[in-house]
């Protein structure tokens, strides 16, 4: 018998599902996360739903864990204090930054502080050449003075070695660490050319100096959890989830840290993929919405699109630019900050406006009672009747319609001069038009048409929103799936141990011989295998996926061309025929005749599922016996107004029902709206598939 | 559509700048320059049925934004808009009817539906090269500074014109490059009209006009709001520049009456036999500019925020410089209208004006790189940014401009220079209250086998960046080749191994600097960024020992 765990730490609670791989069946379980030791909430979750299950410790082969800690170390400042080691003139680089203003107007804008203080860097006199030669070659006893200085006055712990064109040559970064792991052997060392070796300083350096802060801390709390997981009795194998969608090996996540960010919502991305693979949906909208923000994913041909920067902690009202920047490959996630604690409130133009600030959990939204006084959207989704005032967590929490009422009153609908229900509904649909452009904006950059996608629609208030964020984009079919409240936990245990390895080498293809490719493939392949092999993937396991980026010459910027699976000494002549296709999809044209070349290669290796079900009953009782709840008075303005809406309980919803919109659909934590006209299916799996009429 | 209400029209207003922002970002992706990729030395707008700019990019130029609107309207008189057809693309980069010099193209597109124009897209970038004498202000006439284009179709009907790209050819610097950037400018505007076609398919709008009343009234009247808290009264300013032969004074008078703003900037000095003469596009644009980052810095620009300002100047002057005066480096002087304003309006906007910046240094490189291939490319680099009440200047910040550097790694590989250090020049932030930001030292040397011209553009030289209400001035700027100081302005060739070291300028710092708190100068001291002795002398505080 075989039993496996998914642990996702977030914010406010902490998701786990457990996997019975012998009668495909899953039991979920919340708690609240303890923010002081989260590795306390992870075992009395693990504790706590083996003993629901009726499961051994020993009896569960695995336990895969998302967390938040990276992202909130790096967020909060936690990190151990770290020495960036820079080449001679370039130690303000961290300072200097991208040397732009991301808003026009505001003069008032706040940049974010550098990872690493400016009085804990140290300058080596070394020196690579743009094409890799090596013209200086650094001198170990200074650097060693300097270091040794930099523990004893600042108690360095962790050192970020950054040398310019490192990405081009590794040697000399190669050099210095091997010095400094003689010489201090406590200390933990990351190299920007193992990091990440990719071009452009600033982004590299920042990248490498977050993966060293917080390098000891990860180290740590991944092994208090080995070892409280090992005395309960645990003997199978511990992964973590990392930012790209794939399971690392605990070792390797402890070298690549900075791997680790966001990892929740990546499992929640790759769970909705799964979600469609199943249902034969190969093209996916993933809409994510909680309490503060929302997030998006889009999933083409079952794969969740990749890519290899993100912005970590913003310090200027969540503006793009504001934050630190992170090149790792990771899931491309959108994130909009709009949730059910959205403030609602009036912009400088004299428009509505929603978020991006939250009323967070406490107080929280009026309507919750605790003294919350903002208006916020789930007071306008209460007064229209989407969210019961008795049914809220499983009727858990009576919500006050009275208090919405005001606080949207005096906040929106004064102001503004329109009616409480005007108000309310504009609410709604800011929030409606806000997600859809989100998506829209993100789908144009890729150059992706998601018009015949289907939309997974999950988290607290993702179900309310999705039909009607479908239909003004254009999807005709919503799916809320079974065990929505737990997503990222059930994405855990859906994805695949995997490992990506990145190189920047340019080479021109006219210049490149059918071997060169095979070549430098085959060099990276062994790396990214090998990375797996040492985490117990069976070599014979493991399969490739090769991307290249590539770009007409003399262009800056680069676009992502997928190998197919064959052969690469036999692709050679392929590549200019597959770079026009991948450059025509998201430019409609291409310049024939110019010259192309290869920037990047991307080679990821990826073992198989642990999987033995396409999908997992969860078992869950319904709340009484008729499927039909009750009746509530709903806005659906198409409808002309209120009108008397049933509500249903999902658990008592049986494979093959249907039901025809307007109608809410309760289920603990969330409520699916369906619009005037919509059908909704259950499916043998028990998902929810809405098509929008 | 009968009446739009608030709520949709926020909507509709943030979708038509989400627009401009796809159109930005197609332009990026598909240029061949650094000026446009790395630097973001462009802008995309679209228009209503009538001509009126509703919406632009996030990331884009301020002065382009101001001039647009005006470039549109000389292309409707040349080609009015019953003589346009589908598939036509206007473009122009006269000086006067465009930016302001001939290295930015203007290229607009109208937007068909139903045979009928209900908008109009616009695309600007700075191309790699225009011919003439480079991008420099070494000229003397307008004649010498490449190929000037008058209002033209580049596609008529979807037909490019052979003739203008054979133009492009016979007359730039690496052709292949700029005429890619022209096209790349062209598909932009498509991608444009066919966002804001789909947009108004989605919500069942026939004409967008009545929504660009409802943008364009509730932006203006924002700005008259704000405008209205000035007491009513003539606020002046003057301040000396240098310039390519001698100083040049600029001058302006802001008439604040009613909720508008007036501002004459007539008492500037005359225009000059160097190219650095603004053309009254620029002028405008830029004073519009520094009028809204002191009013309305949150909302998304249109024709709204630039109607309540009018902006005059003396034909002849440096700021409204006639035919043929050169103007290729017209953004040297004319950067300097923002903090001019500012200046003028200090007094009665203490919270909100910003103390001088160190600005923005452009080097114009050209030559040949180590592999032979041809560069043409511009070294970006910040000085300090000015501090505001409340705030110390950000180190290395561009203003009022928005450029972005190129990293080192990428400008290596790009020219075969070499970057020996870039680093933050230590007390070279205006003392103050707010400090200054810190300007940079950078040292490159030309490690390629060819010579490499390059043309320096900037300022601050000979008048630092003045402090703020007791604040003090930001250090100067100074650009040396092989040790010795040259000109700002002036135009060099770097043989194999010369070395070429520039100070960028700090900011200007705001209010007293005995003020400051002791915390404050302590955590500069701490960081580097004030000596101990800068924190005794101009501080008061003596750090620890």
């Amino acid at each position: 018998m075989t039993y496996r765990i998914g642990v996702d730490i977030g914010g406010t609670f902490t998701d786990l599902a457990l996997f019975d791989d012998a009668a495909g069946t899953a039991i979920t379980h919340k708690l609240l996360t303890s923010p002081d030791e989260p590795s306390r909430s992870v075992l009395a979750g693990v504790v706590a739903i083996a003993q629901s299950a009726g499961v051994q410790m020993g009896e569960v082969s695995a336990i895969a864990h998302g967390t938040t800690l990276v992202t909130n170390a790096v967020i909060e400042r936690r990190g151990v204090p770290t020495a960036l080691v820079t080449t001679e003139g370039f130690s303000d680089v961290l300072d200097i930054a991208l040397e732009r203003r991301y808003d026009l107007f505001d003069m008032r804008i706040a940049f974010p502080r550098p990872m690493v203080p400016r009085d804990q860097r140290l300058e080596v006199c070394e020196r690579v050449r743009d094409d890799g030669t090596v013209v200086t070659v650094p001198e170990r006893e200074a650097l060693e003075a300097g270091l040794a200085e930099l523990i004893a006055t600042r108690g360095i712990q962790a050192v970020a070695v950054c040398f310019l064109n490192s990405y081009a040559n590794p040697a000399n970064e190669r050099l210095v660490a091997g010095w400094i792991r003689e010489r201090f052997p406590d200390l933990y060392v990351s190299l920007s050319s193992t990091v990440f070796p990719y071009p452009r300083e600033y982004e590299r350096w920042t990248t490498t100096c977050m993966n060293a802060y917080v390098q000891p801390i990860v180290d740590r709390y991944l092994a208090r959890l080995e070892d409280g997981l090992g005395e309960l009795g645990f003997t199978g194998k511990f992964l973590v989830m990392s930012s790209s969608g794939g399971t690392l090996a605990s070792s390797i996540a402890r070298e690549f840290p900075i791997r680790l960010l966001e990892s929740g919502p990546a499992a929640g991305a790759l769970m909705s993929a799964h979600v469609g693979k199943v249902l034969d949906e190969r093209n996916i909208l993933a809409f994510d919405m909680g309490g503060t923000t929302a997030k998006g994913c889009i999933i083409r041909g079952g794969t969740p699109i990749k890519r290899y920067e993100m912005e970590v902690a913003r310090v200027h009202e969540f503006k793009g630019g504001s934050g630190l920047p992170a090149k790792i490959p990771v899931i491309d996630m959108i994130e909009i900050g709009s949730g059910g604690g959205s403030l609602a409130g009036t912009d400088e133009r004299g428009t509505l406006a929603m978020g991006p600030r939250s009323a967070g959990a406490d107080p929280g939204p009026a309507c919750y009672g605790r003294g919350g006084q903002r208006a916020t959207l789930s007071d306008a989704n209460l007064l229209l009747g989407y969210l019961g005032a008795g049914s809220f967590l499983g009727g858990k929490m009576a919500l006050d319609e009275d208090a919405a009422g005001r606080a949207i009153s005096s906040q929106v609908a004064d102001p503004l001069g329109v009616d409480l229900v005007e108000a309310a509904w504009g609410m709604h649909e800011v929030i409606n038009e806000d997600v859809a452009r989100a998506f829209r904006v993100h789908a144009s950059e890729r150059g992706i048409d998601y018009r015949r996608s289907s939309m997974v629609v999950f988290g607290g208030s993702g179900p309310l929103h999705g039909v009607r964020v479908a239909r003004k984009l254009k999807i005709p079919k919503v799916i809320c799936p079974a065990g929505a409240g737990v997503m990222s936990a059930f994405g855990l245990l859906s994805s695949p141990p995997a490992f990506e390895v990145v190189r920047s080498r340019q080479i021109a293809i006219d210049r490149l011989a059918p071997s060169d490719l095979a070549e430098i493939c085959a060099e990276l392949e062994a790396e990214a295998s090998g990375v797996l092999v040492a985490g117990g993937v069976a070599r014979d396991a493991i399969r490739i996926r090769r991307r290249l980026d590539m770009r007409y010459s003399g262009q800056g910027y680069e676009v992502e061309v997928s190998l197919p699976d064959e052969d690469p000494q036999s692709l050679r002549d392929a590549l200019p025929q597959l770079f026009d296709e991948a450059y025509a999809a998201i430019f409609g044209m291409t310049l024939p005749g110019r010259p192309i070349e290869i920037l990047n290669w991307k080679i990821e290796a990826y073992g198989p599922l642990a999987a033995t079900h396409e999908t997992y009953r969860v078992l869950q009782e319904p709340e009484g016996t008729s499927v039909l709840k009750r009746n509530r008075k709903a806005y659906f303005p198409e409808a002309g107004g209120f009108v008397d809406c049933p509500v249903y309980d999902r658990y008592a919803l049986a494979s093959g029902d249907s039901v025809v919109g307007p109608a809410l659909i309760e289920e603990r934590e969330s409520t699916c709206v369906l619009g005037p006209g919509d059908l909704l299916t259950v499916d043998p799996f028990m998902n929810l598939v809405i098509e929008i009429r | 559509m009968s009446k739009i209400d608030p709520i949709a029209v926020g909507i509709y207003w943030d979708r038509l700048i989400s627009i401009t922002d796809e159109i930005v970002n197609t332009l990026v992706r598909t240029s061949f320059s650094t000026n446009v990729r790395e630097s973001y030395d462009l802008s995309c707008l679209l228009f209503d049925g009538r001509g009126r700019m509703l919406a632009q990019g996030s990331y884009s130029v301020p002065s382009f934004t101001g001039t647009a609107p005006a470039t549109l309207q000389h292309m409707l008189k040349r080609f009015p808009p019953e003589t346009l057809s589908p598939g036509d693309v206007v473009i122009t980069n006269d000086p006067w009817l465009g930016t302001g010099h001939m290295f930015d193209i203007n290229v607009m597109q109208p937007i068909f539906r139903n045979g009928r124009i209900v908008g109009y897209c616009m695309s600007i970038s700075h191309l790699p090269d225009i011919g003439g004498r480079g991008f420099s202000a070494v000229a003397r006439e307008v004649y010498e500074e490449g190929l000037r284009l008058p209002v033209l179709k580049l596609i008529e009907k979807g037909q490019v014109s052979e003739l203008i790209l054979e133009l492009f050819r016979c007359n730039v610097r690496a052709p292949e490059e700029t005429i890619g950037d022209l096209m790349a400018n062209a598909s932009a505007t498509s991608v444009g009209g066919r966002m804001l076609l789909e947009f108004m398919d989605e919500y069942g709008i026939d004409d967008i006009s009545e929504i660009a009343d409802v943008i364009i009234s509730q932006s203006e009247t924002a700005i008259r709001d704000e405008l209205r808290k000035i007491p009513d009264g003539c606020y002046e300013n003057a301040i000396l520049v240098e310039g390519v032969e001698g100083t040049v004074r600029l001058a302006c008078a802001v008439h604040i009456a009613d909720g508008r703003a007036r501002i004459d900037f007539s008492g500037s000095c005359d225009a000059v036999p160097s190219a650095i003469n603004v053309p009254v596009c620029y002028t405008h644009a830029m004073a519009c500019y520094a009028i809204k980052c002191l009013t309305t810095p949150g909302i998304p620009n249109n024709l709204g925020s630039v109607t309540p300002v009018e902006v005059t100047a003396r034909e002849g002057s440096i700021l409204n410089p006639v035919h043929p005066s050169p103007t290729g480096g017209r953004h040297v002087i004319g950067h300097y209208v923002a903090p001019l304003v500012f200046g003028a309006l200090a007094g009665v906007m203490p919270d909100r004006v910003q103390a001088d910046s160190g600005m923005l240094n452009l080097i114009n490189v050209q030559g040949r790189n180590r592999e032979g291939r041809e560069v043409s490319s511009i070294f970006f680099a910040c000085g300090g940014f000015g501090a505001l009440k409340g705030i110390d200047g950000a180190p290395t910040t561009p203003s009022p401009s928005n450029m972005t550097s190129i990293p080192i790694e990428v400008w290596e590989r790009l020219t075969s220079m070499t970057v020996l250090a870039k680093r933050l020049l230590p007390d070279s932030g205006g003392p103050g209250e707010f400090r200054g930001g810190l300007g940079q030292e950078i040292v490159l040397r030309n490690d390629s086998p060819h010579p490499l011209t390059v043309s320096c553009l900037s300022g601050r030289t000979e008048f630092p960046p003045l402090g703020m209400l007791g604040g003090e001035p930001g250090k100067l700027r100074e650009i040396s080749i092989n040790g010795e100081v040259v000109h700002p302005k002036g135009r060099y060739v770097l043989a194999q191994g010369d070395t070429m070291t520039i100070h960028e300028a700090g900011g200007g710092g705001f209010g007293d600097p005995k003020q400051r708190s002791r915390e404050a100068v302590l955590a500069d001291v701490r960081n580097g960024f004030v000596s101990s002795q800068a924190a005794r002398e101009i501080y008061g505080v003596a750090p620890a020992a």
